[in-house]
């Protein structure tokens, strides 16, 4: 049974439900469990529910430290930027040493972290910054766009048994969307197809997702008919379904809130630019934040940012054109 | 508390076999020079600490540590071949050859690993104490870590979360005066203030004590009375144990195809400080429990010398056995990425 | 700046001139975070917004004894500071509004204000992130040879983190002007200090390090000044860093909309005794230097001058909007 609930609520749910089904799961961070009445604390105990110092490097290097003792560890690090300040523990520490052990141990944790608020918090605590995250070999990401795949993707980054830094878009917390009951997975690496369609493909995650379906609705009415996917997980990165998708529409347009060079898009069009070049019928356009911090003041943040008229035009670039197919399969 | 005399002559028998593990290391640069890639660093001149503090503790207690790894899986029950075999990056090494001398793990014997970043084994091993405290099993950690990173923000972080939270853990903080080539006080303002590192303690509400880390009978009594503390649950302690390490930090640093060696020790190569070393060398804390055993009748000098004799001939067995060992297959290197 | 300045380094009581001029700079801080909480409800400030009313004390009494070539940083509830530092209340409120005319020209906001003429050389958004940029400031100095300093404002929350001891550390053994202020309201964002460390006063924390370290009650500015002055007096004298620990109460929420479930609130009446506007008033009147009517002027004025600010920062237009991507890169190279 599906029920509508918001994003945020899916999250904490899909924690609860692991909680009580492993009592290897615990639950720390600066703002969780603070008091007996929080709900964590009431259901699971002190002993798996802590409220932390502001201690990052602590905070994030104990999770690893309980993970090789057995432990199954969420941290709510907040914001995606506070991970930072604990760089060497996030992508030089717990991700290492499964591989460094050769398989000996294993570090399952989960980081969860909001990011994107691009809402007048200015450039230290808005970034989309899992571009610096994606490459890390031994950390998986995963960045949930719904409240459905919020529920599952946590799920199953605690399942998993390596390091997952789960990234939550701040703007989509209070969006809602029907979540099932009980127990709810959603696997890595594989994409969602949000929105069918056969001229352009058009790849987003996050926030992006619903800008995206928002222009392919504005370009419907136009016969266009885009094609949405929605990675969900970047690493692992699903490029088997973008490049299917590619292959059938010939034209991919990328979404990426991140800075253009930080970008998952980037990625994506590398990928399908090696791959899938013969499939293309047009050149890849990216719609991506500028390589630029953001700004306080509202008006420049929404300059550097994509938004529906962007991808809009984004598209309209791609399907404006059409390369001879000679030229393509020459390199087949 | 204190030790047996059995239990005091096995104490000098894993001193000895972790100084002769360490002088195979050294030697190979020399004997089998490229065998060992990267860098080394030795706990020669550690092996009372080390010791004296690992027999505090019992099966299912854990231990973490820092790239200085060689001597606690030894004093833990590590077989020496798989471990030299690692330092030797060959696929029967104690992990396959994946993270070799700076990556030692053995997590059947409690040893759950290190860190190669100054300071970063201090959250972890805090983390788990934590998880040892829930499972409610009585077990302790033991953390393992340098004078330099008490300067790291971690060391801040965790000693106050496990004071706390009252996590059964000990911290052995070994300050042989040195963080790489700089000597303590030029990095320290309690050093330069002419304080011992433990006074760091009082910030965190937790005993704080500075002992003599090249007597292992002293090392015992201490960690062993913050090792049941620990159990208790009476919460953590900072043990600053004073050695002197008597080889340089690490092996020479060059690009591939120079051929790797052990400089002197940074207080000669640095400061020209031949007397600080000398100094150093006649406190051996090898020949020294060596001497106090022997002078106290625990330990006749043939049993000594055959103690020596066993343990020359496993690290020789440890060194042929490493030696030949395969290499990995290299399409192996993308194995263990993720569980 | 419009009030008039006392800096005079002196280990005394505070004069009453000096204590009238705190007074004036305490209104003004008062009068314009009263002022950003509403305009943030009506949506004319947008972001997070921390507000530091019930800290003016701290701010002024620290600020007011400083030059503008002292560099003064802030974290995230940085207001008071850059106000009581002299940055001028016009761009100020431009700032936080957004405008083209603000301190920062509308890219940085109210956790990132930076006004490097008055020697507020800024506020940063993470916590304990500006006590290292503070030893930064504090070396630069030195090496100069001047007898500048730095100052530092943080909350008790960052005492926890790593770079807390890093930099109490590194600026004792190097005796570095830097001066290090707590303001310690119990509170670190949404969980009290006995959630956080078994310490319960942040002097406590450096008690291993050889510096000196004082806690006075924040809310008593006279005590503030002076504990602040002889600590001053050291840095400026090559005498290295000190910590002063300052007691205070978090009036607001962590932010503005907080719904602050976690904490007492604090009754009217025990607010009153505590407020250290009213407690100074009080001991002005007591003491016979503040006439029965100056409070309410010092107010109007102060309220006057937030109108006048306010009407300027929305004159003032929005950014070009090129500019966000324009300032990425400083241009200038050695």
């Amino acid at each position: 049974m599906a029920r509508e609930i918001t994003y945020i609520a899916a999250i904490m749910e899909g924690i609860h439900q692991e909680m009580s089904r492993d009592e290897d799961v615990l639950l720390i961070g600066q703002s969780v469990g603070g008091s007996p009445e929080d709900p964590f604390v009431a259901a699971f105990g002190p002993d798996r529910v802590r409220v932390t110092p502001i201690s990052e490097t602590a905070e994030i290097g104990m999770a690893a430290g309980a993970a090789l003792a057995g432990k199954r560890p969420v941290v709510d690090c907040t914001m995606a930027e506070f991970l930072l300040v604990a760089m060497d523990q996030v992508v030089n520490e717990a991700n290492r040493f499964h591989y460094m052990s050769g398989g000996r141990v294993t570090a399952p944790l989960v980081l969860k972290a909001g990011y994107g608020f691009t809402a007048g918090w200015a450039g230290q605590h808005t970034g989309s910054i899992y571009g610096m995250f994606m490459g890390v070999p031994g950390l998986k990401v995963a960045l949930p766009s719904t409240p459905a795949d919020a529920k599952g993707l946590m799920a199953t980054a605690i399942r998993d048994d390596n390091p997952v830094l789960f990234l939550h878009h701040y703007l989509l917390t209070l969006e809602t969307g029907d979540v099932p009951e009980g127990e709810h997975l959603v696997p890595f690496g594989q994409a969602a197809i949000v929105r069918p369609g056969t001229d352009v493909t058009l790849v987003a995650t996050g926030w992006t997702v619903h800008r995206a379906l928002e222009a392919a609705e504005e370009l419907a009415a136009d016969g266009v008919s885009v094609e949405v996917i929605d990675p969900r997980t970047i690493a692992p990165l699903d490029v088997d379904t973008v490049l299917a998708s590619v292959e059938r529409t010939g034209r991919l347009v990328l979404v990426d809130q991140a800075t253009r060079h930080a970008s998952v898009s980037a990625i994506i069009a590398a990928e399908v630019a090696e791959a899938g070049f013969a499939s293309l019928r047009a050149p890849i356009v990216q719609v991506t934040a500028l390589d630029a911090p953001i700004a306080y003041s509202k008006p420049m943040e929404d300059f550097v940012l994509p938004d529906v008229a962007k991808i809009v035009a984004g598209v309209r670039r791609a399907v404006d054109v059409t390369l001879p197919h000679d030229a393509a399969t020459a390199v087949r | 508390m204190s030790t047996n005399s059995q239990d005091r002559v096995e104490m000098f028998r894993t001193m000895v076999r972790i100084r002769e593990f360490e002088e195979r290391v050294k030697r190979t640069f020399a004997e089998h020079p490229g065998v060992i890639r990267g860098h080394t660093h030795l706990a020669d001149g550690a092996e009372a600490s080390i010791v004296g503090s690992i027999a505090a503790i019992r099966p299912g207690d854990q231990v973490m540590a820092t790239y200085r790894c060689h001597g606690y899986p030894i004093a833990l029950g590590t077989d020496t071949t798989a471990m030299l075999a690692e330092i030797y990056g060959r696929s029967n090494g104690l992990c396959g050859g994946y993270g070799g001398s700076m990556h030692l793990a053995d997590p059947e014997r409690g040893f759950l690993g290190t860190s190669g970043i100054v300071g970063q084994s201090i959250p972890q091993a805090t983390g788990a104490a934590y998880a040892a405290q829930i499972r409610r099993a009585g077990d302790v950690v033991l953390c393992f870590f340098g004078d330099g990173a008490s300067k790291q923000g971690a060391f801040h972080e965790s000693l106050n979360i496990a004071s706390l939270w009252k996590l059964p853990i000990v911290f052995v903080m070994e300050n042989n005066s040195y963080s790489v080539s700089v000597r303590v006080e030029q990095e320290d303002a309690n050093a330069a203030a002419g304080e011992p590192l433990a006074t760091k303690a009082k910030a965190y509400s937790m005993p704080g004590v500075t002992i003599d880390g090249g007597d292992p009978d002293v090392v015992y009594e201490t960690v062993a009375e913050a090792v049941s503390r620990a159990r208790a649950g009476e919460g953590p302690t900072l043990v600053e144990s004073l050695v002197y390490r008597l080889s340089a930090h690490g092996n020479s640093i060059a690009p591939p195809g120079v051929p790797l060696h052990y400089p002197e020790h940074e207080a000669v190569t640095v400061f020209g400080d031949v007397a600080e070393y000398e100094a150093a060398k006649r406190g051996d804390p090898v020949p020294r429990f060596r001497g106090a055993l022997v002078t106290g009748g625990v330990l006749d000098a043939a049993r000594a010398d055959a103690i020596v004799a066993e343990a020359a001939d496993e690290m020789q067995r440890a060194v042929d056995g490493a030696l030949a060992g395969p290499e990995p297959e290299p399409a192996d290197a993308l194995r263990f990425v993720h569980a | 700046m419009t009030a008039s300045v006392h800096r005079d380094v002196s280990t005394a009581a505070p004069t009453p001139d000096v204590l009238r001029d705190l007074l004036t700079t305490m209104w003004r801080i008062r009068a314009f975070e009263e002022r950003v909480g509403a305009l943030k409800r009506a949506d004319e400030v947008h972001g997070l917004i921390h507000l530091s009313i019930g800290g003016e004390g701290v701010a002024a009494a620290v600020c007011r004894q400083l030059r503008d070539g002292d560099a003064v940083y802030s974290g995230h509830r940085a207001h008071g500071h850059a106000v009581a530092k002299g940055t001028p209340l016009d761009r100020t409120m431009a700032e936080l509004m957004g405008r083209e005319g603000g301190l920062c020209s509308g890219m940085g906001g109210s956790m990132h204000l930076v006004d490097v003429a008055h020697g507020f050389l800024g506020a940063t958004g993470v916590v304990g992130g500006n006590i290292p940029l503070a030893l930064g400031s504090a070396l630069a100095a030195k090496q100069r040879g001047t007898d500048a300093v730095a100052v530092v404002f943080f909350g008790d929350g960052a005492v926890q983190a790593g770079l807390f001891t890093e930099s109490v550390n590194l600026a004792t053994l190097w005796r570095l002007p830097v001066l290090l202020v707590c303001e310690n309201n119990g509170f670190a964002e949404f969980t009290p200090r006995s959630a956080h460390t078994t310490v319960e006063r942040v002097s406590d924390v450096v008690a291993p390090y050889p510096l000196p370290r004082t806690t006075v009650d924040g809310n008593e500015v006279g005590e503030v000044w002076s504990a602040f002055s002889e600590l001053l007096a050291r840095a400026r004298a090559g005498e290295g860093p000190a910590l002063l620990e300052c007691l205070t109460h978090r009036l607001r929420g962590h932010y503005e909309g907080d719904p602050d479930r976690y904490r007492e609130a604090v009754s009217t009446e025990d607010w009153q005794r505590k407020d250290p506007i009213l407690r100074l008033q009080r001991a002005g009147h007591d003491a016979g230097w503040l006439a029965a009517d100056e409070p309410a002027a010092l107010e109007a004025a102060a309220r006057a001058e937030v109108d006048e600010a306010v009407a300027w920062a929305r004159s003032s237009p929005f950014p070009a909007v090129a500019r966000a991507a324009a300032l990425v890169e400083s241009g200038g190279a050695r």
